[in-house]
């Protein structure tokens, strides 16, 4: 039918030219949007990377673990009461334009915030506890605290040109794109230049800063092009395209992994997906219950016991197909500094008869019907299950824990909605669980204050209020001698996981996969197993460069091509050009559907003929 | 005698003119060899509907319970594959046509009482009514159609009725237009002037004599719109609005495409559901057309 | 799918009225219409479930005060009615607001994504405009003939199928590649990345990537304009006039150029007009398959927020769109038929 048509066009169209095949340009095909350039405004991961690249932190992430490490300082001092931090500014950095990177741009970054309603709201918890920045000299910053912030020295705020920003009045900056016109890019100080590229644009051109303070970057060019859904980016990779790509589903890794010249990887990054429960809903002003709890999840010991209920294993290899690791605490394994791990006696085990036994024992025993009551012998009321519909897991593990509530004796009904409309619900308390995930920035303080009793009604979505552990907040957070915290920290996931505001399903993955023959040298972060771009900072932007220049990649044995790295590259595709036969087979029978046509019309209109 | 019992036998006469009505319609619609493929394949394909659980285990649909591997090609085992979760491609696709086919006629029964409703009274009233009725009309046809489903499922949540409303919502306009301009000339017949004259209220002009005459119209407009409504459960779907606790063909291949079946080479996973849309789609509107021809002898021979 | 029917005549009215004041209450109706449109796009997009500060600052925003101070920046703290009358007083004086999403003014982000929906939507319907009816003619020329029932088939069958799945399709065979068929083209977005896009180079990769977008969306769009055309011309074929006119002894093929095909193009002509209307607000699906940055996908992607200016802006300018088309359709109408203006 339409091949005729097809065929016409394909004598109209140039022939293909291999786009990213020079190893002069090296091109990243995202799958999410760069919602903006300017990092005051932004919240996207991608829109991160963009600032990565274009700007430096003065403390950066260490590749290991992303522990802060010295960037555009080199080192810095805290006062004994931990009010007064002292951080020694680089001499060495020139922003793009040629002029000097001083502790006064910095300053300068870090008082817009201070002092800024717009510049706020991205970044003003960094500087939580901050009364003053100073730069007493070109190459000396100051910050004064009115209560020590053990957060500190972790600012992952992108530090602008003063010499440009003073320009952006506080009223523009709410619209200020920070958009590079033609002869005019964008001034910063990291391994890359931005030379083109919109705000909710789909592409973004990078151009080498050959004078990087930290080494010049290998590769001449980089670009960005963003793709509206994981499939067609996979194929601009396959294809040559594309020499990166990021986010990318578990079976897409499966079948790019057999291809040639490509390496893919379900790679570590601070991403885990919970199962919440209704700890009690507040109006957050009278302190009054709000919502309609089932009571039963109101009750720690509830659900708890539902813990030993869930086969993590099992929604690791069905829903996740096999991307993830089973979950424990808030504070993903990745950083390992700050994880608990539960030790084999406390750590939830699948053992519905455990389950049992716990909820018997605090009162929800089966009556004669089979079903589970409550401690005061009242039936259990279904339990709401919410998901996401926007997630390709969300419903998958609602429909999991239905199945083993059921094996409880508890009736549950899963319903899937909009994120937008589930956050909109549990402000309304008017929920039971619910499913949801969270990224988890390298120091935990973050993800520990979403437990408090402020974030109630905040970023809370547990409703979870506990004196003890509030108190133990407040503690670690202005403790600034590093073990005595770590063990609060610890202590306070403990805490989490007896009172199980969460249970926390799966540390997921981020699928990534590079043509590594083309390009080399990315070493993940965290190191080993992490993600290789897409991290915190631009580590690896003056790092990597074409594979045919790869060598060790300067020793950096865990980096990605370096000479003796090899990737797993198991063999399990094989489907692919035999299934794409079958997808003409797929034309064939739309054709056979338009011939069908033809061949019967033929013959119910013959007779009418003249 | 008509006199004496003139009800009944008008009502008699009405049956026997009726029955020979359809009589001679099913004749011409016969005469569609078109309309008869399509009607045989709509039967064909609404029996695997009924009989879904005859034909495949309802259990094959739990993701908690899926036996297969993933994205396994077709086998003996498994006609069509499996998808991502090691289930049976042909059973998601037979449970599919349930939830198409009912998403389907759901939103076409809203779409029509609300655009049948809608048309007779704006072609019936007069004034300010027919106005008001007359822009929110045409509201809805000037707003793009999709953007304003994507919302409305979005503000309304996402279970199968919903969704039925959604497309019924924003799929009536087109009907009431239809039924307006009909309405419109019938208005101007002798015979409602007739009746108008002897007394005759707007309801009863409305259902005695407006009604019947634009029946065989929406009953025609009624089976195009259920492919039009198919297509958009399909396409909401694909957009990733439907509803995510049942499977439709539109959320396999919603699915198919999340999980890069392209890429993965999963042809099973994205050809059959949207061959089956094609089929059915197609065969509703044969089945339409060939309805219109009966019911509207302008048509007839002109297809 | 909507549009065969919005080219319904305005109603019949009784007494004669002269084209200036035909045109002088179609420009008033449509005028009507668009303020109608104003006033409900705001109240439509203030139901969306979701709260704009929650859903961007999420894990960033940590206290109330960031939230409010969200909020204050971009006037969402204002009372709804405050609001409307800003909305409407901005909208008036030309500013759409600032998007919440990506932070600049919603004009900007409209009228850079707006060339890219009309190079790929408008190239698309004009194309299954000229190749549909040029379809429609000759099979209705040639009813019953071999090109008239393939075309019937073949047009049928696209009409039926969603045109996203087409798009499937087309990429798995033309641009994945399979078998005999080479992977030619590109699998998405607008341009490649190395090409000056406003040199001549520029101008024929763009094309190149639009081929697959632009030859989905044609099929998926030509069946409309051949059903429409064909079945306008067999009614005018019957018609009584062209009767007598090949008894006067015309030829057959004047009387179909002269009078059936002209007359024929009449609902066409309508058609076309709305169409045109419609290319504003985009094509959602294709734009999703193929990663194309234009207008449906933008008011798509607000909706998770809800960024509610860009979904005002956008509908605004569709409805806008099919407004105008409207009316430029009912005054070609006029001219071409003077029957609908008595």
């Amino acid at each position: 039918m339409a091949l005729g048509l097809i065929a016409g066009f394909f004598v109209l169209t140039p022939a293909p030219s291999a786009t990213a095949a020079d190893d002069d340009t090296f091109t990243v095909a995202l799958t999410d949007e760069v919602d903006s350039l300017n990092p005051f405004l932004g919240v996207l991961a991608n829109s991160y990377e963009m600032w990565a690249m274009t700007y430096n932190f003065m403390v950066g992430y260490s590749m290991k673990d992303m522990s802060p490490q010295p960037e555009l300082a080199t080192k810095w001092e805290t006062s004994p009461d931990g009010k007064t931090w002292t951080f020694h500014i680089r001499d060495d950095v020139k922003w793009t334009d040629g002029q000097q990177l001083t502790a006064a741009d910095i300053a300068y970054t870090y008082n817009r915030v201070l002092h800024g309603t717009v510049e706020a709201n991205n970044w003003s918890s960094y500087l939580n506890n901050v009364t003053s920045v100073t730069a007493p000299d070109a190459g000396t910053v100051v910050l004064k605290l009115s209560r020590a912030n053990a957060v500190l020295p972790l600012l992952p705020i992108p530090i602008v040109p003063e010499h440009i920003w003073k320009n952006v009045s506080e009223k523009a900056m709410k619209s200020f794109g920070n958009a590079p016109t033609p002869g005019h890019p964008i001034v910063g100080s990291g391994p890359y230049i931005l030379e083109e590229g919109k705000t909710g644009g789909s592409t973004f051109k990078f151009v080498a800063n050959k004078n990087y303070w930290d080494g010049a970057p290998h590769v001449e060019h980089v670009d960005f092009r963003v793709f509206k859904s994981t499939d067609p980016a996979v194929q601009a990779l396959i294809k040559g395209e594309a020499d990166f790509v990021d986010d990318i589903t578990a079976l897409q890794v499966r079948a790019l992994k057999g291809k040639d010249g490509i390496t893919a990887g379900n790679n570590i990054s601070p991403l885990f997906e919970e199962i919440g429960f209704n700890t009690g809903a507040v109006d957050t002003k009278t302190n009054k219950p709000i919502g309609d709890a089932n009571p039963a999840v109101l009750d720690p010991k509830f659900r708890h016991a539902l813990g030993y209920a869930v086969d993590l294993d099992r929604i690791v290899k069905s829903a996740f197909q096999g991307a993830a690791t089973p979950g424990s605490t808030v504070v993903p394994s990745p950083y390992t500094t700050w994880h608990w791990n539960p030790p084999d006696d406390e750590k939830f085990s699948f053992d519905l008869d455990k389950a049992g036994q716990l909820l018997d024992e605090a009162g929800y025993k089966k009556g004669s019907d089979g079903k589970r009551t409550l401690p005061n012998g009242k039936p259990i009321a279904p339990l709401r299950l919410f998901s996401r519909s926007d997630s390709e897991f969300s419903t998958n593990i609602m429909n999991f824990l239905k199945e083993w509530l059921a094996d409880l004796g508890i009736d549950s009904k899963v319903t899937a909605m909009d994120s937008g409309k589930l956050g909109d619900v549990i402000l309304s308390g008017e929920f039971d669980l619910f499913q949801w995930d969270w990224y988890v920035e390298p120091d935990p303080d973050g993800i520990l204050a979403d437990f408090t009793c402020d974030q109630r009604g905040g970023l809370s979505d547990s409703w979870y209020c506990d004196k003890d552990y509030d108190a133990m907040y407040k503690q670690q957070n202005g403790e600034m001698d590093k073990a005595k915290r770590i063990e609060i920290v610890k202590a306070m996931q403990q805490k989490l996981y007896e009172d199980s505001p969460y249970i926390v399903v799966a540390e997921t993955t981020q699928g990534q996969a590079v043509r590594t023959d083309r390009f080399a040298c990315f070493q993940p972060q965290p190191d080993p197993g992490g993600v290789w771009l897409i991290q915190y900072g631009g580590h690896n932007y003056n790092q990597f460069r074409p594979t045919s220049q790869a060598g060790d990649c300067d020793g950096v044995a865990s980096a990605l091509g370096a000479s003796s790295s090899s990737s797993t590259k198991s063999s399990d595709d094989g489907g692919g050009s035999n299934a794409a036969a079958w997808i003409a087979g797929g034309v064939v029978v739309i054709a056979l559907v338009g011939g069908g046509v033809l061949l019967l019309r033929r013959r119910s209109t013959a007779a009418e003929r003249e | 005698m008509s006199t004496a019992n003139p009800a009944r036998t008008s009502a008699q006469l009405l049956r026997a003119r009726r029955m020979a009505a359809l009589k001679a319609n099913w004749k011409l619609f016969r005469a569609s060899r078109w309309g008869v493929i399509g009607l045989v394949v709509l039967v064909l394909f609404i029996l695997v509907a009924v009989f879904a659980p005859l034909l495949a285990d309802p259990e094959g649909l739990q993701v908690t319970k899926a036996t297969g591997g993933i994205l396994e090609p077709p086998s003996k085992e498994y006609w069509l594959g499996t998808d991502e979760n090691g289930r049976s491609i042909l059973t998601l696709l037979i449970w599919g046509s349930r939830i198409s086919l009912f998403v389907g006629l759901c939103a076409t029964v809203i779409s029509m009482v609300i655009g049948t409703l809608v048309g007779l009274m704006s072609g019936f009233f007069e004034g300010w009514p027919a106005a008001i009725l007359f822009r929110i009309t045409e509201w809805f046809l000037v707003i793009p159609y999709l953007p304003l489903a994507l919302i409305l499922a979005t503000v309304m949540g996402r279970s199968l009725f919903t969704i039925s409303f959604v497309i019924g919502l924003t799929s009536w306009p087109a009907t009431a237009l239809l039924i307006r301009a009909q309405v419109l000339s019938i208005k101007e017949r002798p015979y409602l002037e007739r009746a108008r004259v002897l007394g005759a209220g707007r309801w009863r002009q409305m259902s005695r004599h407006v009604l019947p005459n634009v029946t065989p119209m929406i009953f025609a407009n009624t089976t195009l719109t259920v492919a039009g409504a198919i297509l958009l459960e399909t396409t909401l779907s694909f957009l990733g609005l439907g509803d995510p606790t049942r499977i439709s063909w539109g959320s396999m291949l919603e699915s198919a495409f999340a999980v890069g079946a392209m890429t993965t080479g999963a042809w099973w996973y994205i050809v059959p559901p949207g061959v089956c849309v094609v089929i059915v789609v197609l065969a509703f509107t044969l089945v339409g057309q060939a309805l219109e021809e009966v019911f509207n002898p302008r048509l007839r021979g002109s297809r | 799918m909507t549009a065969v029917v919005t080219n319904a005549p305005a109603p019949p009215v009784a007494r004669r009225r002269t084209y200036l004041s035909y045109v002088g209450s179609k420009v008033l109706g449509a005028f009507g219409s668009l303020c109608f449109v104003l006033v409900l796009n705001f109240f439509l997009f203030r139901v969306l479930p979701g709260d704009p500060a929650r859903t961007l600052g999420r894990g960033r925003f940590r206290t109330e005060a960031q939230l409010e101070a969200f909020r204050h920046t971009y006037g969402l703290d204002q009372s709804l009615p405050h609001q409307f009358v800003t909305y409407v007083g901005n909208t008036l004086t030309g500013h759409l607001g600032v998007s919440l999403r990506y932070r600049v003014p919603v004009s900007e982000l409209i009228s850079e994504r707006l060339g890219t929906t009309l190079l790929l939507v408008g190239s698309s319907t004009i194309l299954a405009m000229v190749i549909g009816v040029y379809i429609g003619m000759i099979g209705a020329w040639n009813r019953g003939g071999p090109f008239d029932r393939f075309s019937t088939g073949s047009t049928l069958t696209l009409y039926s199928m969603p045109e996203w799945w087409l798009g499937l399709i087309l990429i798995a065979v033309f641009a994945v590649g399979i078998g005999p068929f080479p992977g030619l083209f590109p699998t998405g977005g607008l341009h490649s990345l190395d090409v000056d896009p406003n040199s001549l180079q520029g101008w024929i990769d763009t094309a190149w990537h639009l081929t697959l977008p632009v030859l989905t969306l044609t099929l998926a769009f030509l069946a409309e304009y051949s059903l429409v055309m064909r079945s306008s011309l067999l009614d005018e074929l019957g018609e009584d006039y062209l009767t007598t006119a090949r008894a006067k002894g015309l030829r057959d093929v004047d009387v179909r150029r002269r009078h059936a095909a002209r007359n024929a193009l009449l609902p066409t002509t309508t058609l076309s007009a709305i169409s045109l209307g419609y290319v504003v607000s985009g094509a959602i699906t294709i734009e999703t398959v193929f990663s194309i940055p234009g207008l449906g996908l933008l008011a798509q992607e607000a909706l998770s927020i809800p960024d509610y200016w860009v979904l005002q802006g956008t509908f605004l300018v569709a409805a806008a769109g099919v407004i105008l088309a409207n009316l430029i359709a009912n005054l070609l109408y006029g001219v071409l038929d003077p029957r609908v203006r008595s």
